[in-house]
């Protein structure tokens, strides 16, 4: 079907096939979703690889994420200068992660990430608590915070730093049935 | 100093950061973990391919790592060329295969997504569980679950046994056989009204299921022994009666294991409630994929409910642990004493059911409304039992003092044992009546086995009670809801003084609904066998039920205030119903294989049990079969399948204990290497800082 489309060569194409979790008709339909976005920002041919970044209040804007909490972890996350304004290949990466073929060991190293809030490779406390407050819109008194906060290190920390390393958080992640489940986005 | 330590131990991806400076934002995805595991899976940075883990294998299993590789886009391109490079052929057979497998999880998903749009009340039960937290969710799924399960039982007894009885009753051929002449007085039987009957007496029929309702479907008075055979079709409507009752019992079973072995496998994996509960909600209870604002405000008012009740299980569980052992006499023998008052409580609440049931029986016969209450009367009794002991118990298990969800389910079980053996009473009391406290030959009984002057018919009769009950517990759930529930409400909404606000707005009890639903259920099953139709009547029971306490929960009451774990309480509620279905198939074991059936009415006149249609049915059957069905329930087959049963579940008890203890060994061997990794971080620092002092003497002493 794609073969008549002038948007990305043949290589393009293939390239994006084995570097995400989706196939040819979904890249191109991905592709059409990130021009929607701005249609005067992207141009319709990529195969001179146009240096094109969508700002993150595009991004954030859609609907797939823009009543997600963790909206603007996740396209910090993703993006290459890690502010949220992403190109196409992060965009293609974000929602390939998201997607339900994505193993689970690639999704928690995301997910780590994403909740590490301070990008310091440990999700220690203060991490935790912006995440719980955004998990709970605030909900929680201070003592409840805490609360969670240190049963949390104490289930998950295994070498007794008193924060979670990306192998704490991946080894806790084995334990949980449903990650693959609520880890991924439809679009 | 630990930066550099940290790069240099996370292996050489970071070599990439090194161009920006430290002050610029870098991408955080360049910015590689640091991990030891890293460095084991991804040594030199060689390009060469990384065995990761791989979902399925496939021919071009090295082409897929890829994609597992956690970097952006241009890296993981870059990655592909040098692996093109090095692979010279690509093959397609494999992405054809990957393209099937997207197709066939696309139309599973759309499959899904249809399914959850027809599925019954989906929308409801999201508000449901939003506003007022996962308990009281699990209650309307178990109600929902329980509507599903009668209105397919409902099918299954309309499809062999109600509209063949329908069709059939025309064109077959029913026997009245009489075999001996002394016989006649108990095939006498007349349930039709003589004479003008009054216009509230049919209103009075329908309700205590009398008069023009007992000779209808209804009951199993109405139908006959009717055998179809045909040239090529056959239809034995006893058989059929027979075996449609007992796989509608067996079907229950298995839609019951069926659910519990979903809540059980989900409560199994999480490794138990109470271990990682914490870090997997924060972590992983979040669905990234739920779509606007309504839904995820749901979600989080729901996670926000979930952390409060592990939060206060916390708490109980501490102040329990720091009682002093003086304390612990005392506490242990209240609760021991407050047992045995509840026990006491509940054994006289049993003699109140027998005193009435007796009473009732020797009363009825009288006619209009003071008639209608006798007939009433063990329904009553019974539901005024369920409602006053459930409160005094209450207020026992508040000087008890357990855990939250240890007084739930002691509370639960205290309500499951009234209720169901309250059932169980009324069903005993019956039963003596109708057999003659189980002595045939004295009495009434001597002529047909049974009383058939009290009971002419005595399975329309049981088929009578049990719709009543019914009836009468759907009648009491909708009244306490108008005279108590809403009156309340406004009570305590348009009254301020201290009186209403202490009394305040109610809560939905869970365990006492969900009790509610197990004993109507359990009714339904005793009564089953008797009165087919009542799995529909129950079906549309449940689904006034089901918008009855949706409305009063959404206009009564207040969310929990003691909050309700909703994990293992699905598993639970389950484990009662099964409770409740064996008594019940005890009463329908008995009342096929014992009790002699009416000669007056049912399609088992002349059979001396309802069993024995099988049995002389299994006689018609051919030699082969015959043999076969022998074999199967002779002993020389159902020994070894014992022993072989026993081996493979001895073999797997076995393969569980030691994939625990290998759990066990991992995780404490994992605390090992992070202790080993801060040791070694630690003297990597103090030789550096060695090192350095060293070189500041060793500069010191040049430039003297």
């Amino acid at each position: 079907m794609g073969n008549k489309q002038t948007i990305f060569t043949a290589q393009q194409l293939d390239a994006y096939q084995d570097c995400t979790y989706f196939t040819r008709k979904e890249i191109l339909r991905l592709f059409y979703r990130y021009r929607d976005l701005a249609p005067q920002l992207v141009p319709l041919d990529y195969t001179n690889h146009p240096d094109v970044k969508l700002p993150y209040e595009l991004i954030g804007s859609m609907p797939e994420l823009k009543d997600n909490p963790f909206r603007q972890r996740i396209a910090e996350v993703f993006s290459e200068d890690g502010e949220g304004n992403m190109t196409l290949d992060d965009f293609l990466d974000m929602f390939s992660v998201l997607s339900e073929m994505a193993p689970r060991d690639l999704k928690a190293y995301y997910a780590f990430k994403i909740y590490d809030f301070n990008d310091d490779d440990f999700i220690c406390k203060s991490d935790l608590e912006k995440t719980l407050n955004k998990l709970t819109r605030n909900e929680l008194t201070e003592d409840e915070v805490r609360m969670v906060c240190e049963k949390v290190i104490d289930e998950a920390d295994l070498d007794n730093d008193g924060r979670l390393s990306l192998e704490d958080f991946q080894h806790m992640i084995v334990r949980a049935p449903d990650f693959l489940s609520t880890f991924h986005i439809r679009i | 100093m630990a930066m550099e330590i940290q790069r240099q131990d996370s292996g050489v991806w970071d070599d990439s950061e090194d161009n920006g400076s430290p002050g610029d934002r870098q991408s955080l995805r360049l910015r590689r973990v640091s991990s030891q595991v890293t460095q084991k899976n991804y040594p030199q940075f060689s390009w060469s391919v990384t065995p990761t883990e791989t979902d399925r294998e496939g021919p071009r299993g090295s082409q897929r790592d890829i994609r597992t590789l956690p970097m952006p886009m241009a890296l993981k391109r870059a990655v592909r060329q040098v692996q093109q490079m090095q692979v010279p052929v690509v093959s397609r057979m494999d992405s054809w295969k990957r393209k099937k497998t997207k197709v066939l999880l696309k139309l599973k998903d759309d499959a899904m997504e249809i399914l959850s749009f027809f599925t019954l009340w989906n929308k409801s039960l999201q508000m449901i569980g939003g506003n007022f937290g996962g308990g009281v969710q699990s209650y309307f799924l178990f109600l929902r679950f329980l509507v599903i399960l009668n209105f397919i039982s409902f099918l299954l007894i309309a499809g062999f046994v109600l509209i063949p009885s329908i069709v059939f009753s025309s064109v077959g051929t029913s026997f009245l056989v009489l075999n001996s002449t002394g016989l006649e007085n108990c095939t006498k039987y007349d349930p039709n009204p003589q004479g003008l009957v009054a216009f509230y007496k049919y209103l009075l029929d329908v309700v205590s299921g009398t008069g023009f309702m007992e000779y209808s479907y209804l009951f199993y008075g109405y139908y006959n022994n009717t055998v179809v055979e045909d040239s090529d079709f056959s239809y034995n409507i006893p058989l059929a009666y027979v075996f449609t009752a007992v796989f509608y019992f067996a079907f229950c079973l298995i839609c019951i294991i069926a659910r519990m072995g979903t809540a059980a496998r989900v409560a199994v994996a999480t490794g138990g409630s109470t271990v990682s509960n914490y870090s997997i909600t924060v972590f992983t209870a979040w669905n990234y994929g739920c779509l606007g604002d309504t839904a995820t405000t749901l979600q989080q008012k729901n996670l926000h409910y979930q952390l409060q009740v592990d939060l206060e299980e916390e708490r109980i569980k501490k102040q329990a642990a720091a009682l002093t052992s003086k304390e612990k006499v005392v506490l242990y023998s209240v609760r021991v004493l407050m047992g045995f008052l509840a026990l006491g409580l509940i054994i006289a609440a049993f003699y109140c059911i027998f005193l009435a049931t007796n009473f009732s029986q020797q009363k009825s016969g009288t006619s209009g409304i003071q008639g209608l209450i006798w007939d009433y009367l063990p329904s009553i009794v019974i539901t005024a039992a369920n409602f006053m002991v459930p409160l005094l118990c209450d207020q026992i298990a508040v000087i008890e003092r357990y855990a939250p969800s240890t007084t739930v389910i002691v509370a639960l079980l205290r309500a499951v044992f009234l209720r169901l053996v309250s059932l169980g009473v009324l069903l005993f009391t019956l039963w003596s009546q109708i057999t003659c406290d189980g002595d045939t030959n004295t009495g009434d009984c001597k002529l047909c086995q049974y009383n058939h002057n009290l009971y002419p018919c005595w399975e329309t009769r049981i088929g009578q009670e049990m719709y009543k009950l019914t009836l009468f517990d759907l009648l009491t759930n909708i009244a306490v809801l108008l005279l108590v529930e809403f009156p309340r409400r406004i009570v305590v909404d348009h009254w301020s003084s201290k009186l209403a606000r202490w009394v305040g707005r109610q809560e939905f009890e869970v365990p006492l609904n969900v009790l509610g639903l197990v004993y109507g259920q359990t009714v339904v099953w005793t009564g089953a066998l008797f009165c087919p139709l009542l799995p529909a009547i129950n079906t549309i029971k449940f689904i006034i039920l089901f918008y009855c306490k949706k409305a009063t929960l959404f206009h009564n009451c207040r969310p929990a205030q003691k909050t309700f774990r909703s994990t293992t309480s699905s598993f639970f509620f389950l484990m009662v119903l099964l409770f409740g279905w064996s008594l019940a198939t005890l009463v329908l074991i008995y009342s096929l294989s014992e009790i002699q059936p009416s000669l007056g009415c049912g399609p088992f006149s002349f059979f001396p049990s309802m069993w024995s249609v099988v049995a002389n049915t299994f006689y018609k059957l051919p030699t082969v079969t015959r043999e076969f069905l022998f074999f199967i329930g002779s002993q020389a087959f159902s020994i070894p399948l014992f022993v072989l049963s026993c081996v493979v579940m001895c073999y797997f008890a076995a393969l569980f204990s030691v994939h625990g203890k290998n759990v066990a060994l991992l995780r404490a061997q994992l605390k090992l290497e992070g202790r080993d990794k801060q040791f070694l971080v630690k003297q990597i620092v103090e030789l550096s800082r060695r090192l350095q002092t060293l070189h500041h003497s060793a500069g010191e002493e040049e430039s003297i």
